[in-house]
């Protein structure tokens, strides 16, 4: 059994995005209950959350963003730049804290006290640009943690996978020209989902062009599909990447029976994506893996495939 | 909405190893300007186009030359020593917006369409992508366009549309683009009818500003890069 642990803090919770929203909350607890219900707890190191310095969200981020943030939050605004962001006085606390956690969590795996870990963050991360906050997003938790590695660490090369039903654009787009950082993504088709963007020949730019990697499915595609894409795109990359540490944007919203989305994805897939994924770790990155959790937002279902997803984690 | 539906199946296509002036008469002959160049195990090899055929051909403007001696040595020349190789390609169940985005970007006009075995299933052209928008806008139909500017919020199609069907009038297709003042949009809705008067008038009434279509200006829109 591996040394894996669980990034949970309630201040999470209180990050508040009103009514008749679908990041909320409950979401969280769900993931929390699915795994203490499957007698999990014991097995983990549960990590609390802790304030990010600034300095690692500016590394990511331009300042005017952060200072928007901070001044949105203090006036009582309760959407920031698109409509789809809302939330209350304690967000850009939370984010925040958000940050810190899977940078703390990300040190205790590079210092070896963990193999893996997940890290059950709000608000999430992947739709985050350097400028704008946007999708749920508001700082890019998983693009923080890989620059945290690279200038902390000096990691030369670190793959981020992305299962998300919806394309990372953030994250992407943060990384395009950086060729020690390789991004990969399934995702909805553009043409149908949010945020219209991860194309196939989407690429990578410059010298980063050959190392962003971009799987659009059709709506109403299921496991068979998501199966021949990833095994076609994602493991021949970790071949040729081999990257040093693994991050994964886990997002469960590809799944059936998640409203947000057209995807017909089962339960068991997102088993086999993340025995994959340890797999993959194991061999070239010493197991070196960090989970960061994204979108899903079936309550129902979250439970299920939250405690599936610490064990392959843990490898039991 | 899908490269499958869209493309041309039919295509014309060249071996790697005839001449230019093969290629020249196949694109005469079928009105094309593309070629997809086909090898052994009809696989996609390169894509010889119109411009390149015409690179590697003297100039039309000098009439001097020897036309039987010069096409003898000129046909040395096959199809492979002046093609594309490694085109840039599209899958058959990708869309329209990936075909659109890829010819602009890279300035082509266009694109093999090939399955994951590398062989070649159709093609699209910049041609094919009109015809397939002429077709979703309705405007090979006899009809008028007008062009309304709106504010960018909520249950304002819906009022516009709201007075063309007071009118009893028949909709041909709706088009809502950008506009250069920001929260605003227009609204180009194409209407099968040859009088829009009263559809106008009301429209005014109810607080819609009309704008004369001849002075909407594309290039005054924000730039997409």
């Amino acid at each position: 059994m591996r040394k894996t642990g669980f990034l949970y803090d309630e201040r999470y919770l209180l990050h508040r995005t009103g009514v008749n929203h679908v990041e909320i909350p409950e979401r969280l607890e769900a993931i929390y209950k699915g795994i203490k219900d499957a007698g999990l707890l014991p097995m983990l190191t549960v990590i609390p959350a802790s304030r990010a310095d600034r300095k690692w969200v500016e590394a990511v981020h331009d300042k005017a963003l952060i200072d928007r943030l901070d001044t949105a939050c203090c006036s009582g605004y309760e959407i920031f730049e698109s409509d789809d962001n809302q939330m209350c006085g304690e967000t850009f606390e939370i984010a925040l804290l958000a940050v810190g956690g899977v940078i703390d969590a990300s040190r205790m795996v590079m210092e070896g006290k963990l193999d893996n870990v997940f890290c059950a963050v709000r608000p999430p991360g992947h739709h985050a640009e350097r400028n704008s906050a946007m999708g749920f997003c508001y700082f890019n938790n998983v693009a923080i943690a890989a620059r945290y590695l690279q200038i902390e660490w000096h990691i030369k090369n670190i793959s981020i996978v992305d299962f998300d039903v919806h394309h990372g654009n953030g994250t992407q787009h943060i990384f395009e020209n950086d060729p020690t950082v390789f991004y990969y993504s399934i995702h909805e088709h553009p043409s149908f989902a949010y945020p219209g963007t991860g194309r196939e020949f989407e690429q990578g730019k410059n010298k980063g062009f050959g190392f962003t990697k971009n799987s659009p499915v059709l709506p109403g595609q299921g496991d068979a599909e998501y199966t021949r894409l990833v095994k076609r795109d994602l493991f021949p990359s970790f071949e040729q990447f081999k990257p040093e540490v693994i991050l994964v944007s886990s997002g469960f919203d590809a799944h059936i029976d998640d409203k947000l989305a057209d995807m017909c994805v089962s339960t068991e897939w997102f088993s086999w994506m993340m025995d994959n994924i340890v797999r993959m770790a194991d061999l070239y990155a010493k197991g070196k893996l960090i989970s960061v959790l994204e979108g899903g937002y079936s309550l129902e279902r979250l439970p299920e495939l939250a405690a599936n997803h610490v064990k392959c984690l843990l490898g039991i | 909405m899908f490269i499958s539906r869209t493309m041309t199946v039919k295509v014309i296509i060249i071996h790697p190893d005839a001449d230019i002036f093969e290629a020249k008469e196949k694109m005469d002959t079928y009105h094309i300007r593309h070629l997809p160049v086909i090898g052994d195990n009809n696989i996609l090899v390169g894509i010889v186009t119109d411009r390149d055929i015409r690179s590697a051909l003297p100039s039309s403007l000098v009439k001097h030359f020897n036309e039987r001696q010069e096409r003898g040595s000129l046909s040395e020349y096959k199809v492979k020593d002046v093609m594309t190789r490694n085109p840039i390609t599209i899958s058959p169940n990708q869309t329209i917006q990936d075909a659109l985005l890829l010819l602009q970007r890279n300035s082509i006009g266009a694109l093999p369409v090939v399955d994951e075995s590398g062989m070649l299933k159709g093609i699209i052209s910049v041609r094919d992508v009109l015809r397939a928008f002429i077709n979703v806008m309705g405007i090979a139909e006899p009809g008028i366009m007008l062009c309304i500017v709106m504010d960018q919020k909520a249950g304002q199609i819906k009022k516009i549309v709201d007075v063309i069907t007071e009118e009893n009038i028949r909709l041909g297709s709706i088009l809502v683009a950008k506009y250069w003042e920001k929260d605003k949009r227009a609204v180009f809705p194409y209407l099968l009818t040859q009088n829009v008067s009263v559809v106008k008038s009301k429209l005014k009434s109810r607080g819609f500003t009309l704008l004369d279509p001849m002075k909407w200006y594309i290039d005054q829109l924000p730039q997409y890069e």
